[in-house]
């Protein structure tokens, strides 16, 4: 049935379009245009596309029907199939109506001599035309397989069990801690859980140590990401172009079908019109019959939501599967190269030039509170090209990277590279400091033998940093010697030896990412916040016919029909009502008052059919 | 000093006025006096101007918007609590949103000031990574919308338990698109004919009008609304905060608990909302949704700070 309707709109448009028709001169040339594409047929015999076939044969049916159906001018069914629709809405006059309509009168005749001369190929109404070859069959057949996974993806209770689905892997996956060893879950999970049904095996068998990349999780993404297109390209689609097509009704039956009707006696179309209007319709008149919308956004935007979650996936598969990403720790005062400490994540993953930089650490900080604790990290970065000149220089800081050819470099974490200190006057020497608690209390250590036990006995002051600014000193039994401030000069005597701590250097953790995926993600962003908050909005649509002298109305909206009942009543009650005075006709024949007073002097049974029905 | 003796006078006055606006609103509710009525609007109305005072006393303490720790953000819910309360004062008659939202904002406000210690009251400087201009546009919508849905999602819970076998009978997408489906062109048509019949017939008419029905319907409606403006202002608090964490980690997604958490109740309340699309489901189905929404909002504000692991673990309990 929607295929009939969609064909039967769309045959102007694909055999020269309804404008074609306006002119004179356009019969002359859809008969060319169509003469054309059936000598084509017949002389090369090629195979046309089905459409086209299915055009003939609709147009053949509609021939049968148009002959017995004349007369019939109402319609018991759906108000859109027998009246004809303008394929492109806006604006049209009453005058544009009166010529459509002239016009479509030549569409059938031309249609008309169409069949005519195609009877002579089919003998059937829905026999195959001889010359129809196999790809027609096979156009039938991917035709049909695309409708059936069309109704199979978009089932409502499938997207509903995805969505729940995903939420709840999404909850095992921040209930089981992610990433960790093996012997991590092993361990952590080795009772019996659920009377022996779930240890650490299960975690690792399922993936459930890696859940947000684990083949099924990804798959179910996929699948949720192909049902949001079928339900888009198989439901949603279908009714906003019905919504679109604006439709003048032309029987008060079909009017009366409606949720939200009313009739108001002695009443005149072109004030329903003006009012609409002000109420920010669009409006549309063609005869005695009006058609007026409003918030046509609101029919796009559950499409926008859908293209933007899309947008929002593609994206980020593109970043999974085309990426960089490294990260580094550099002691302050050295180099590296960025393309040796960057990995591709993917197979799509290209490099691009500026990955022979070569980037040289100036400088790097901890600045802190007065009260000690951390305020900030910064990092002076110098960005040399393969020649030697400095191509870039920036002091970054946690919430601002330095962005570079397509790569950015981010503040990301932080440690302690060597402990400088003079021994007894001499140095100065680089002590290397090992980390030997990380996360986010961080501990440096490092380690001064003194004497010479050799490697297996060696015997010498240890030094503990938490921060570049003191070092806590133990000497060779671990007894607590002392603490220096870095910079302050000021020695200490540990164990027979004198040392001065000059300097604590820090090095810096840096993450450098590309991500070719975040310009599309950030599409998608933006459009999903705005689809959003737009899809709230309610397409109003209210038709309106005169009949004689009173008018039929009637409303429908798809979403907030209750409230939407109520404020299309108030303006109804706006609607001046002609009363015809036979006595004061020459002096003035028309009085009007509104419904309202009307209604005060309890004359009008409209209201009582109002109260019931609102 | 003189800021917390004056966050602290603001603090306990507005839990003292919200105590009393509480207890009016509940009385309110069974016995319906004018006067309590008038009482309640402007006790809230004080509420807000203590809390609103309290925030911006913090403001102006520590130079950024007063949302770095647990307990400022459970002031700000409170506060949005009583924001929504004003807004619904507003905009309908029939007050049934006043005790949910009144109780709501008593129990967060009581909640920060009683049970939290000390100790994390204070006003803390913030860590290098909450340094910057999105702190503000991503906590502040993220805890508006908790405000909303969980608002959205207690009037489901009073739905479902007050009408817990009944709403199908008076099922509330029956009330007003009875006719629609006579005149619907998409070969998509639904198999709900039999009931179709079923609630045109005699008795259904005759309780179009009835208290339950409007009940109902009223209920069902706000939690549409509701739900609807906190649903966009999650999808805008949690893109902010993808965008956020861009900017300054490199990563818009990491899987981070609170940020699966937040995917989690959005997916939920997606749910929420394509149900109440669906006949069949309308109704009851859309309620539960919403019902296990208000856990879930629940377990993403306050359940993932136990955990203690991820990026947002600014507000430990333990």
């Amino acid at each position: 049935m929607n295929t009939i309707q969609h064909l039967s709109t769309e045959a102007p448009s694909v055999l020269g379009g309804h404008r074609l028709l306006k002119s004179s001169s356009c019969s002359y040339f859809v008969t060319t245009a169509h003469g054309f594409l059936l000598a084509r047929r017949m002389l090369s015999g090629i195979s046309q596309p089905e459409k086209y076939r299915r055009i003939l044969v609709n147009s053949y049916n509609r021939k049968q029907s148009n002959s017995s159906n004349t007369t019939v001018k109402t319609s018991t069914k759906l108000p859109s199939v027998d009246h004809l629709t303008p394929s492109d809405a806006p604006s049209v006059s009453n005058a544009e109506g009166r010529e459509d309509a002239a016009s479509s009168s030549q569409w059938k005749e031309r249609k008309d001599d169409g069949v005519d001369v195609r009877a002579g190929f089919s003998s059937g109404k829905d026999k195959k035309p001889a010359l129809l070859t196999d790809s027609f069959e096979y156009f039938a057949f991917l035709r049909r397989l695309k409708r059936t996974a069309e109704k199979l993806l978009s089932s409502f209770p499938l997207a509903i069990a995805e969505l729940a689905i995903i939420g709840a892997l999404c909850a095992v996956g921040t209930l089981i801690e992610q990433g960790q060893s093996r012997e991590f879950y092993l361990q952590k999970y080795s009772e019996d859980w659920a009377f022996g049904l779930f240890n650490g095996e299960w975690v690792l068998n399922l993936c459930l140590d890696h859940v947000y990349t684990a083949p099924y999780f990804l798959g179910l993404l996929a699948l949720l990401a192909a049902s949001l297109i079928a339900c888009t390209s198989s439901r949603q689609i279908p009714l906003v172009k019905i919504a679109r097509r604006w439709r003048f009704v032309n029987s008060g039956a079909s009017i009366s079908k409606l949720d939200f009707h009313e009739t108001l006696p002695h009443a005149r179309l072109a004030d329903l019109a003006v009012l609409l209007a002000g109420d920010k319709y669009q409006v549309f008149m063609r005869g005695p019959s009006l058609y007026a919308f409003k918030g046509l956004a609101g029919r796009f935007a559950p499409i926008g939501v859908h293209a933007a979650l899309l947008l929002i996936m593609g994206g980020a598969t593109y970043s999974a599967i085309g990426g960089y990403h490294g990260t580094i720790m550099v002691p302050q005062g050295l180099n590296f190269m960025v393309g040796e400490a960057m990995y591709p994540a993917g197979f799509l993953s290209q490099p691009p030039d500026s990955f022979d930089t070569e980037v040289h650490i100036n400088k790097f900080t901890i600045e802190t509170y007065p009260n000690g604790e951390v305020s900030q990290f910064r990092t002076d970065l110098s960005l040399f090209n393969l020649r030697g000149q400095e191509v870039s220089r920036k002091v970054i800081s946690v919430n601002d990277p330095l962005r570079y050819g397509g790569f950015t470099m981010y503040q990301t974490d932080w440690g302690i590279s060597t402990i400088q200190i003079h021994v007894d006057g001499e140095g100065p020497f680089n002590l290397v400091a090992a980390p030997l608690q990380t996360g986010d209390n961080k501990l440096f250590g490092t380690f001064l033998p003194i004497g010479d036990n050799g490697l297996a006995g060696a015997k010498g002051i240890s030094m503990l940093a938490r921060d570049l600014q003191s070092v806590v000193i133990y000497d060779s039994n671990g007894a607590f010697a002392g603490v220096r401030r870095s910079g302050s000069e000021k020695p200490i005597t540990v164990d027979g030896v004198t040392i001065i701590i000059d300097d604590i250097i820090g090095s810096t953790g840096l993450e450098m990412k590309l991500d070719p995926g975040v310009p599309i993600v950030y599409a998608g962003f933006a459009a999903l916040m705005l689809t959003t908050v737009l899809s709230y909005l309610c397409h109003l649509q209210v038709w309106a016919l005169q009949v004689d002298d009173s008018l039929v109305v009637g409303a429908k909206s798809n979403r907030n029909r209750a409230e939407f009942a109520e404020d299309l009543g108030k303006l109804l009650n706006f609607v001046p009502e002609i009363v015809r005075d036979r006595s004061m006709e020459n002096i003035a024949p028309i009085i009007s008052s509104t419904n309202e007073e009307l209604s005060m002097q309890g004359t009008s049974a409209k209201m009582d059919n109002e109260s019931s029905r609102s | 000093m003189i800021y917390l003796y004056v966050e602290q006078i603001f603090v306990y006055i507005s839990f003292l006025i919200l105590f009393l606006v509480t207890l009016l609103n509940l009385i309110n509710f069974f016995f319906e006096i004018d006067k309590i009525n008038h009482f309640s609007n402007n006790g809230m109305k004080f509420a807000f101007l203590c809390t609103t005072g309290f925030l911006t006393t913090r403001f102006f303490q520590t130079q950024h918007l007063p949302l770095g720790n647990l307990y400022e953000s459970l002031m700000f819910l409170s506060w949005g609590f009583s924001f929504l309360y004003l807004i619904s004062n507003v905009k309908n008659k029939k007050r049934l949103s006043a005790p949910v939202l009144a109780t709501s904002a008593l129990l967060v406000h009581a909640f920060a000031v009683l049970s939290l210690p000390h100790k994390m009251r204070e006003s803390m400087s913030l860590v290098p990574a909450l340094q910057s201009q999105w702190l503000m546009m991503h906590v502040s919508t993220t805890l508006i919308s908790y405000a909303t849905l969980l608002f959205g999602s207690l009037l489901a819970i009073v739905l479902l338990s007050i009408f817990h076998g009944e709403i199908k009978r008076y099922c509330v997408g029956n009330l007003t698109n009875n006719f629609e489906f006579r005149n619907k062109n998409y070969p998509l048509i639904s198999k709900n004919f039999p009931k179709q019949i079923i609630t045109e017939s005699f008795s259904y008419s005759l309780f179009l009008n009835s208290r339950k029905c409007q009940l109902i319907h009223l209920l069902d409606k706000w939690t549409y609304q509701a739900i609807s403006l906190g649903f966009s202002f999650l999808t805008i608090g949690i893109i902010s905060g993808a965008v956020w964490a861009n900017e300054a980690w490199g990563s818009y997604w990491s899987w981070d608990p609170k940020e699966t958490w937040a995917l989690i109740t959005w997916l939920i309340y997606a749910i929420y909302l394509h149900i109440r699309i669906n006949k069949k489901w309308m109704g009851k189905g859309s309620a539960m949704a919403a019902s296990m929404g208000f856990f879930l909002v629940w377990i993403c504000f306050l359940g993932v700070n136990l955990l203690g692991v991820g990026l947002h673990n600014y507000g430990w309990l333990i």
